[in-house]
């Protein structure tokens, strides 16, 4: 029997753009299970980082009950909120979001360090990891060394270094060209399918859709329709 | 330790940044530095002055003297120098003891009449006790001639008298009775203090004492090798007294020097108000800085945040990128401000005007201190880690959603 990672219900955002309140999500309800690959579609402005935002608990909605690897994570404090991301979420961004002073091993090794984990453990882990994106030879570049498909290679094996549960990838092709976001969503399945951590990346390319297991619609903060990849 | 290695290499990023705050550090520390060892010079100068032209290190009077001496000084004479000085002079750390018998009267050259302060005393050792006062004209007192008599500068341009006149002391002597003697001027001195050379006079010692009708002395004088032996020396000076049952009292020069300890309030007041001002302008300049700073890196914090650092790590990150920034910058302001003070040394110094109640300026050197270097070393480090929290908390506040997606 597959695990539930996440149980959202009834969520609701609600922001104000100056005297304009502006409603991102409605009243959506999702569940998804371990070890899923899911795409979270949509135009922009639908609200699909705003889901995101909210399952990464970087965001608290503004009705409605989160559930998080089993955790009601609505009265978690800021703290605990930062604990928990570290330990079970890995994210990936659009714009890579590297620590620029940081080489890449550095880059990597950054969530493991805020975990406590021992130095030669952290060394372990960090080269497999590398090696497992084919980065290890450039684990003394600095971001601005490396190219942007290279960068998010970078992103993906710090957001898998801790094993998380769940990794949330933001439109992680979109600043890349076709070939190399197709390298990338190949390397993030593969990490899926050997790591066995559940992965919602959003987007609105219907070429990187085809990618995922699973899609949800979302349009004007609703969830339009769930469609299943054969 | 993990924030500190961040901390760090952000310090080194923005290398044009970084400089900036260096130089605020930098000319800060220089300003410390240099008032702070101008300062110093000042001080050290103001006492060895007044402690080798007029006090010595060490006064020894008849007990009782400072409290109702001044009012009847024939009551508290000391009548045995000799063998008190003798008992001194086995101290190693002395290197004279002299005696005084001071008086005031009136000096007249016949037609001009004007008060005056007078001192008697031990002509061959006043040159040694008083190597600050210069002799200006004429001659020192010799130990020869007893009816010798030198002035201050300005109370024999006062007088008008010249060079071989012979001036008139008038004094009470020690049983009340109004004395005189005819001295020859044979020098006029200066001491740097216009109103002490507006009154001053001195007479070789046995002048005085017939002048006074006294054998006796008023008080010893004692002038060590070294300033930092005074409160050592005074201890053993003590255990002299209280050993040989004598009716004697010490002072050192820092209780009878009341114009120095005021200068010493004064200037180490207007040092304080400078210290102030310069930690503020380093405040806010590094505060400046570090805000600056989070703006380019308000992408980068949201990161961090995202990935699990909580706000407190930030906080720290930020602590201790002002910690380094203090750090570094002040081990610079320090090379800088030494380096400074050096070329102001090796250039002569600079010309300070006569300040108020002295008559002559003087070239003003630098004293390095260790003292105000650590101080200011570690007022730097203090300041600029003060100055970081603000900033750091302006980042912890970043809304991490909106800090992420910042472009």
């Amino acid at each position: 029997m597959t695990k539930q990672i996440i149980n959202l219900k009834n969520i609701d955002k609600e922001y104000k753009l100056g005297q304009t309140k502006i409603t991102a999500l409605k009243d959506v309800s999702l569940d998804i299970q371990a070890g899923e690959f899911i795409s979270v579609c949509g135009p922009s402005g639908s609200g699909k980082t705003t889901l995101l935002n909210i399952i990464g608990c970087l965001d608290t909605p503004t009705k409605g009950n989160v559930k998080i690897i089993e955790k009601d994570v609505i009265n978690y404090s800021d703290a605990k909120l930062s604990e928990l991301r570290n330990k079970y979420i890995g994210f990936i961004f659009q714009s890579f979001n590297l620590i620029p002073v940081l080489s890449t091993f550095e880059n990597v090794d950054y969530p493991l360090v805020l975990l406590g984990m021992k130095k030669k453990q952290r060394q372990e882990k960090v080269h497999a990891i590398l090696s497992e994106v084919g980065l290890y030879d450039h684990k003394k570049h600095r971001p601005d060394e490396l190219s942007g498909g290279q960068r998010q290679r970078v992103a993906i094996a710090r957001a898998l270094v801790t094993n998380p549960k769940l990794v949330l990838a933001d439109e992680p092709t979109a600043n890349l060209d076709h070939k190399t976001g197709v390298a990338i969503l190949d390397l993030m399945q593969k990490m899926n399918e050997e790591h066995n951590c559940t992965f919602i990346f959003s987007t609105h390319d219907p070429e990187v859709m085809k990618y995922a297991k699973k899609i949800y619609h979302l349009r004007d903060g609703e969830i339009q329709k769930q469609g299943k990849r054969s | 330790m993990k924030f500190f290695k961040l901390a760090l290499r952000n310090v080194f990023r923005n290398k044009r940044r970084t400089s900036i705050t260096f130089l605020s550090i930098i000319a800060g520390m220089i300003a410390l530095i240099v008032f702070g060892g101008f300062v110093e010079y000042s001080f050290w100068g103001l006492r060895e002055s007044t402690i080798h032209s007029q006090l010595g290190h060490i006064q020894i009077f008849k007990k009782g003297y400072s409290e109702k001496g001044r009012s009847n000084p024939g009551e508290y004479l000391i009548k045995d120098f000799r063998s008190i000085e003798k008992k001194l002079y086995r101290l190693p750390e002395i290197e004279l003891v002299t005696a005084r018998l001071s008086f005031s009267g009136l000096i007249s050259t016949g037609e001009k009449t004007l008060t005056c302060k007078g001192f008697g005393v031990i002509p061959e050792r006043e040159k040694k006790l008083a190597s600050f006062e210069t002799l200006k004209e004429g001659s020192h007192l010799s130990a020869e001639n007893k009816d010798e008599i030198l002035v201050g500068v300005e109370l024999k341009k006062s007088l008008g008298a010249n060079m071989g006149d012979y001036l008139t002391i008038l004094t009470t002597n020690s049983f009340g009775m109004i004395n005189a003697g005819d001295l020859k001027l044979i020098g006029t001195g200066q001491s740097g203090s216009a109103e002490y050379d507006a009154v001053f006079v001195k007479i070789p010692l046995n002048a005085a004492q017939t002048l006074l009708d006294t054998q006796s002395i008023e008080k010893v004088v004692i002038l060590l090798s070294k300033t930092e032996d005074t409160e050592k020396v005074v201890k053993k000076i003590q255990q002299i007294i209280d050993d040989n049952n004598l009716d004697l009292e010490i002072r050192t020069w820092d209780q009878l020097a009341t114009y120095y300890n005021s200068v010493v309030r004064l200037y180490n007041g207007i040092f304080n108000v400078i210290k102030v001002i310069i930690a503020i302008i380093v405040f806010f300049s590094i505060a400046n800085t570090m805000i600056m700073s989070i703006f380019e890196r308000v992408k980068e914090i949201g990161t961090l945040r995202a990935i699990g650092t909580k706000k407190s790590g930030i906080m720290q990150m930020f602590l201790w990128e002002g910690f380094f920034v203090g750090v570094l910058g002040g081990i610079l302001g320090i090379i800088a401000g030494v380096l400074v003070a050096l070329i102001i040394n090796i250039s002569g110094g600079i010309y300070i005007p006569p300040p108020p109640g002295m008559g002559v300026g003087y070239q003003s050197l630098i004293f390095v201190v260790p003292e105000v270097l650590i101080y200011s070393y570690l007022s730097t480090v203090i300041v600029s880690t003060l100055s970081s929290i603000y900033p750091a908390a302006k980042a912890i506040r970043l809304y991490i959603v909106e800090a992420i997606a910042h472009t």
